[in-house]
């Protein structure tokens, strides 16, 4: 049977170097493209077609997405500055998701199953957090590492509590995507090994396992592009509230 | 794990991702949420303004239907009293006319009784001529001669009283 993880490998199809770095083409890249650009081409498909007042079906679908990121960003942020961050978070929901599902497609490549994108991602949404945090309440920011109410003698054990707790958030935040949307490919590459190896007679049963597991996985594609945007709403939310 | 072993394309996947996202972010930002959040906004405005509107309008057509109805109640009330002083005053003509017909009754009976009492003094004062000339006549005849003037009206007296006496003992 064939290494369920192979898929996971990627192949460099364009060698290129940018000032000592390394940015060749490989084919999860390429498939990251081609998800953004229809993800895009479908926005552009609404918007050029004339957005209109009674709404067509994308259009809706277009303005139903947008709708649910915006009520979430005024929950977790805040209706005055809403506005602000809406067109990153909607962004960033919208180039999970379309990473997620056109990984759905057989040979295709799923960018967020690799830990160093999510954990980029993850690791510029808590700098980013640091900055408007510093940006906004300047040195009283740190006044986050303490939580309000608690007594003076529990501050230096809660100090080192509360950093850690901050640095979980970008690890659990990478690792989160990256485990689902792994753990999932495997599970669907186990299962058609099955199918595949095993004889017609008991063959069919892994397969049917996978068509069930391919609508979860779509669920999750959406699941983990939701929970990927809203915990990055919250920790925008908490280091503008503070407390 | 191709994802922890494969650590030569690190470099280009943080790259190219961080960098389409960017592009994405950009492309999105400028040209697809604008008119959709717009649109939405606009939808949201149109309802608004036109539930608004719906509810003035429901308003207004109470008070206009309060208004109706009252304007119609005091119609009904001015229609009733109409009828009731249409009732009184025919009323009343009925009894001026019943007045003045009983009135001309009574003076054409007045007026006929009247009549009857001058063709009655008229045929007397007649029947008193005729007598008169009757009685001067038979008694000249009788006397065969004539009487002085006071003989004659005392006499014509006393048929006249005589014959006045004779009707009317006929007549009672």
């Amino acid at each position: 049977m064939e290494n369920p993880l192979h898929h996971f490998e990627l192949h460099t199809l364009i060698p290129l170097n940018l000032l000592g770095i390394d940015i060749s083409i490989n084919n999860g890249i390429l498939a990251m493209w081609a998800g953004l650009a229809v993800m895009f081409g479908l926005f552009m498909v609404v918007v050029k077609s004339g957005v209109r007042l009674i709404p067509g079906k994308l259009q809706s679908v277009a303005e139903l997405a947008l709708v649910f990121i915006k009520d979430m960003v005024e929950e977790f942020i805040g209706k005055e500055e809403a506005h602000k961050y809406f067109p990153f978070i909607a962004s960033l929901f919208f180039f999970i998701l379309a990473c997620n599902l056109i990984g759905m497609i057989p040979g295709s490549y799923t960018i967020t199953s690799q830990l160093v994108v999510t954990g980029i991602f993850a690791i510029c949404i808590f700098v980013l957090t640091l900055v408007i945090g510093f940006a906004k309440h300047g040195g009283h920011f740190l006044s986050i590492l303490v939580p309000p109410g608690i007594p003076k003698l529990m501050i230096p054990l809660m100090i080192p509590i509360e950093i850690i707790s901050m640095l979980a958030r970008p690890i659990s935040l990478s690792v989160r995507l990256f485990a689902n949307m792994t753990a999932g490919h495997t599970i669907l590459a186990v299962l058609f090994g099955l199918a595949m190896s095993a004889s017609l007679l008991i063959g069919w049963l892994p397969f049917g396992f996978t068509i069930i597991i391919n609508g979860l996985e779509i669920a999750i594609a959406f699941i983990q592009a939701y929970i990927f945007t809203i915990l990055t709403c919250v920790y925008i939310g908490d280091v503008i509230h503070l407390h | 794990m191709p994802q922890f072993e494969q650590i030569e394309v690190f470099q280009s996947l943080a790259f190219w991702s961080v960098v389409s996202f960017a592009l994405l972010f950009l492309l999105l930002k400028k040209y697809a949420f604008p008119p959709i959040l717009e649109a939405l906004e606009e939808r949201e405005n149109k309802i608004r303004t036109e539930i608004s509107d719906a509810e003035k309008l429901r308003q207004e057509a109470q008070e206009l239907k309060a208004d109706l109805e009252k304007e119609l109640k005091n119609a009904h009330e001015k229609a009733n009293t109409i009828v009731q002083m249409a009732g009184a005053e025919s009323k009343k003509i009925q009894e001026k006319t019943i007045q003045e017909t009983q009135a001309k009754v009574r003076q054409m009976q007045s007026d006929a009784e009247q009549e009857i009492q001058i063709a009655q003094n008229k045929l007397l004062n007649e029947i008193r001529g005729y007598t008169a000339a009757l009685t001067i006549a038979a008694t000249e005849k009788v006397l065969k001669k004539s009487l002085g003037d006071e003989d004659k009206k005392r006499l014509v007296d006393e048929s006249i009283e005589e014959v006045l006496r004779e009707m009317d003992s006929k007549g009672a």
